[in-house]
């Protein structure tokens, strides 16, 4: 197999380089994407990164595999027709949080619900880094002026009962990053459902939240006696962070319930690659003129 | 299950070739339900039908009716006049009193009192409180459908044993109990109607058809899509296109295919997206508030040239407007609806036929041209049933473009999903591909799928993507003309006004006026050298839309440069041309050799 870090015969694009500024949390995020897909063998061919809008939606640029760019918000739905079209793909959905907790929150909810086996990376920084600055849903109360209370997607995702992999990470440490990242590419790769990973990923430019982030970060993952595997137990656990002024990481939360494709598909083959053109349908569709009164 | 049935009295009768019928009512009044099982029969007969279901936007309440028009001939619409009504309340009357044919006769439902003197004209009215009679033997008010079926059986001369069979079938999978208090309400109909119907004004011949179909537009659209090879459709509950998930639902998983109901049409347009870039042939459908919501979505996918099939069934807007009702005011919306440019096609049927068949084909344009197609029906053509000859499913072809396998791309040195071409289509790899990787973007692109805002690149990639529109023309479905060729005058229409311009021909025929008519079915792009061709040697030409800006009047206008001949009829009140109504403005403004360039009716 063909990993992302290793192709041989150049046949195809090569990358663009990041469009970030230096010291961006995305590069921490992108070195942990490569490093994933390749240590678990993921195939290049077999990859679709789907990106959103934003600094951060321009990372399916950077890697050498199939790449597909969508509308400001709509990545989830994209990615989510690319996985029922075919799903053995690994498909990751990747994106900032004014573009999955502002612009798309409504398919964050329902795709959190769906529980398609897909990989959904937001590099969370807190402003609009590439219209200049503006708060996005997770900015601190007063950040540009906001007066509006920040989104939590973590506790948004541990409320809704059908989500099975929630996980934070920062990219300010790169070991516990990829271990989430590898963790959320097997779950879904494995059938599981949505492995959801939220990325604290600071904008240098905008909002330098490094120094903070890095005093606030709660490794639940290091926490002993720490039930992941319990919703009322990790809902409690992560409130309690919250009011001490902490920011839980770590794989936060691991579920049980059938995946969209398990609940959707009627077939092991994908429709994708599906001989649309055989003959043998012939009969069938014609079995179907009787449903015509 | 033995049932005692009376002999129909002696019914002095007269042979007629065809009859339309209305029933009238609140809605949950069981006025479909009629129209449902008269239309069994009247197929059982050999007839051609047409029936079209005048609804409100809510489960309950609200007038609501329901035409069927049979005929041994072929018929097109639901016709001019109303030959026989069922009523259950006084509103049903009032609402369609001059629609109504001079010798109508009325089944009216008197439980609430007696039909007023005043709306009796000359028409023969049967009045029995319906409602009362199915409450008092049933302890159910909503029986009374099924007692004006069997009086309107009467009236209508078939044989008792048909209206039993008829209501067998319909109830059969839905219990015993239902079906025998049916039954029990259809004697209660045909006892009265042995007491009280001593003549009847008709009796239908029976029709040579075997064999027909009754379909509706979306009904034929949705399998046209599952026969051309969709597998990918995903939609949000929207009058009056649901009907199309509604119908592939049960079907398309059978063939390994989804049906998905998204959380709004910005979901649904980019998860069809997402299954269209990945492989799959996909389809949506909305109406004008979900085409709203999805026209960025359709911009996204001509930048990214996705191929990708909606369709759009308009119904009266702008905003929530009469989502049950008929309108064609979307034109501009679907043509040129878009920030930026994109190449889209848009076709558009008139008939439950060319549903079929345009939805089918309509895929293979999409992969083609690897872009939008647009197909736009209108509520009339959407939810109204006509008789058509079984859908020709071994007529549908599949040509998937320039899709990629492995083998193909093995032999490219080097993959570029935009690569610049001659017919400015390139080839297209698919996911799980090797050697096909590539990025798809709404960003202006290098040939790779790659970020360029180059001057140069964002002229060639901008034609590259352009010309495909003017390329698809020898594809796209021209114009069906139908009508003498030495006619000076011409129609031209589109959708669902179809059958009332086919009907006002003959009308307009017998009052000495030929016409031709040209049925466009794209329309976009406009093939001006079909239409140019239609125009030639005609004096005047009307376009006949449902709208008030006579948008394709305008369209056909920028494209022939004719503002001398062209006169724009346009109706907007929310229902459907009556043939007369299209006959009567034609003669009225060849009459008065008015120069009016549009002719608004009602107004």
């Amino acid at each position: 197999m063909q990993s992302v870090q290793q192709a041989p015969a150049r046949r195809i694009y090569t990358p663009s380089a990041p469009i970030w500024c230096p010291g961006c949390g995305d590069f921490g995020v992108l070195a942990s994407l490569k490093k994933s897909l390749s240590d678990l063998g993921i195939a290049s061919k077999d990859t679709v990164i789907v990106g959103g809008i934003g600094c951060s939606g321009s990372i399916h640029n950077n890697l050498e595999c199939y790449g597909i760019h969508s509308l400001h918000g709509r990545l989830l739905p994209t990615a989510v027709g690319v996985k029922l079209a075919n799903p053995k793909l690994t498909v990751i959905a990747a994106g900032g949080d004014g573009d999955g907790y502002a612009i798309g929150v409504g398919h964050f909810i329902h795709t959190l619900k769906r529980n398609p086996s897909i990989v959904y990376i937001v590099m969370q920084n807190g402003t609009y880094g590439l219209t200049k600055g503006q708060p996005s849903p997770t900015a601190a109360l007063g950040y540009e002026g906001n007066k509006d209370i920040p989104f939590d997607a973590v506790q948004t995702a541990l409320s809704i009962f059908s989500t099975t992999f929630i996980a934070r990470g920062f990219s300010g440490n790169q070991t516990q990053l990829t271990e989430l990242l590898k963790g959320a590419l097997n779950h879904a790769n494995s059938n599981k459902g949505l492995g959801f990973l939220e990325v604290l990923s600071p904008c240098v430019t905008y909002n330098d939240t490094y120094k903070q982030w890095r005093e606030q970060v709660y490794n639940l993952d290091a926490e002993k006696g720490y039930d992941r595997t319990s919703r009322p137990a990790a809902l409690t656990r992560t409130m309690q962070l919250l009011d001490e002024g902490k920011i839980p990481t770590g794989l936060i939360y691991e579920g049980t319930t059938p995946s969209l494709e398990a609940n959707t598909l009627t077939q092991t083959e994908p429709i994708a690659l599906q001989d649309i053109t055989s003959p043998s349908n012939i009969p069938r569709y014609e079995e179907l003129l009787k449903d015509f009164r | 299950m033995a049932t005692q049935l009376e002999q129909a009295p002696n019914i002095k009768t007269e042979l007629r070739n065809q009859i339309s019928i209305m029933i009238g009512g609140q809605g949950g009044d069981g006025t479909l339900t009629v129209v449902n099982l008269l239309g069994r029969i009247f197929r059982d007969y050999g007839l051609n039908v047409y029936d079209a279901r005048n609804v409100l936007s809510r489960i309950r309440g609200g007038h609501a009716d329901g035409v069927i028009r049979a005929s041994c001939d072929e018929i097109y619409s639901t016709g001019d006049e109303i030959d026989t009504l069922v009523a259950f309340d006084e509103e049903a009357v009032t609402l369609v009193l001059n629609d109504l044919a001079p010798d109508a006769t009325i089944i009216f439902d008197s439980s609430k009192g007696p039909l007023a003197q005043g709306l009796h004209r000359a028409f023969t009215v049967y009045e029995a409180p319906l409602g009362n009679m199915a409450a008092s033997a049933l302890r159910r008010n909503i029986f009374k459908n099924t007692i004006a079926f069997a009086i309107l059986g009467r009236i209508l001369g078939f044989e008792d044993e048909v209206l039993v069979q008829v209501l067998k079938a319909r109830y059969a999978r839905r219990g015993q109990e239902a079906l025998e208090s049916n039954l029990k309400a259809l004697n209660i109909g045909l006892d009265y109607a042995t007491k009280s119907i001593h003549s009847s004004p008709y009796k239908l011949k029976r029709g040579t058809n075997s064999g027909k179909i009754l379909s509706t537009g979306n009904e034929a659209t949705a399998f046209g899509f599952l026969v051309g090879g969709g597998r990918f459709f995903v939609g949000y509950p929207i009058t009056p296109a649901t009907d199309i998930m509604e119908w592939l639902a049960p079907r398309l998983p059978k063939f390994g295919g989804v049906v998905k109901q998204a959380e709004d049409e910005l979901a649904v347009i980019n998860m069809g997206i997402g299954a269209a870039y990945a492989g799959a042939r996909v389809m949506v459908a909305t109406s004008g508030p979900g085409q709203s919501l999805m026209t960025e979505g359709v911009g996204h996918a001509g930048e990214s040239e996705v191929p990708i099939v909606v369709v759009e069934c308009q119904r009266v807007g702008p905003s929530t407007g009469e989502p049950t009702r008929n309108e064609q005011s979307d034109i501009n919306h679907i043509v040129y609806g878009s920030h930026g440019e994109f190449p889209r096609l848009v076709v558009a049927p008139g008939t439950a036929s060319e549903c079929f068949k345009m939805s089918a084909d309509a895929l293979n344009l999409a992969e083609k041209y690897q872009l939008p197609v647009f197909i736009l029906l209108d509520q009339a053509l959407c939810q109204n049933s006509e008789s058509v000859q079984p859908f020709d499913i071994k007529a549908v072809t599949i040509d998937r473009g320039k899709l990629l396998s492995e083998e193909s791309i093995s032999k490219i040195p080097l993959y570029k999903r935009y690569q610049y071409s001659e017919d400015g289509i390139s080839p297209r790899s698919i996911p799980s591909l090797e050697g096909g990787q590539s990025q798809v973007t709404g960003n202006e692109h290098n040939e790779f799928g790659l970020v360029s805002v180059d001057k140069s690149n964002r002229l060639r990639m901008m034609s590259k993507r352009m010309k495909k529109v003017e390329l698809a023309k020898s594809d796209l479905p021209r114009g069906n003309n139908f009508g003498p060729r030495d006619a000076k005058i011409g129609v031209i229409g589109i959708g669902s006004t179809y059958g009332p311009i086919i009907e006002s021909m003959a009308q307009l025929q017998e009052r000495g006026t030929k016409v031709r008519f040209h049925q466009l079915r794209t329309v976009f792009p406009l093939l001006e050298d079909d239409l140019k061709e239609f125009m030639q040697g005609l004096e005047g030409i009307f376009v006949v839309e449902n709208n008030y800006q006579g948008q394709l009047a305008r369209m056909i206008k920028s494209v022939t440069a004719d503002n001398e001949r062209i006169v724009n009829i346009t109706k907007f009140d929310g229902t459907s041309f009556k043939p007369i109504e299209i006959t009567n403005a034609i003669s009225s403004v060849l009459s008065k050799s008015s120069d009016a360039a549009s002719f608004k009716l009602g107004v």
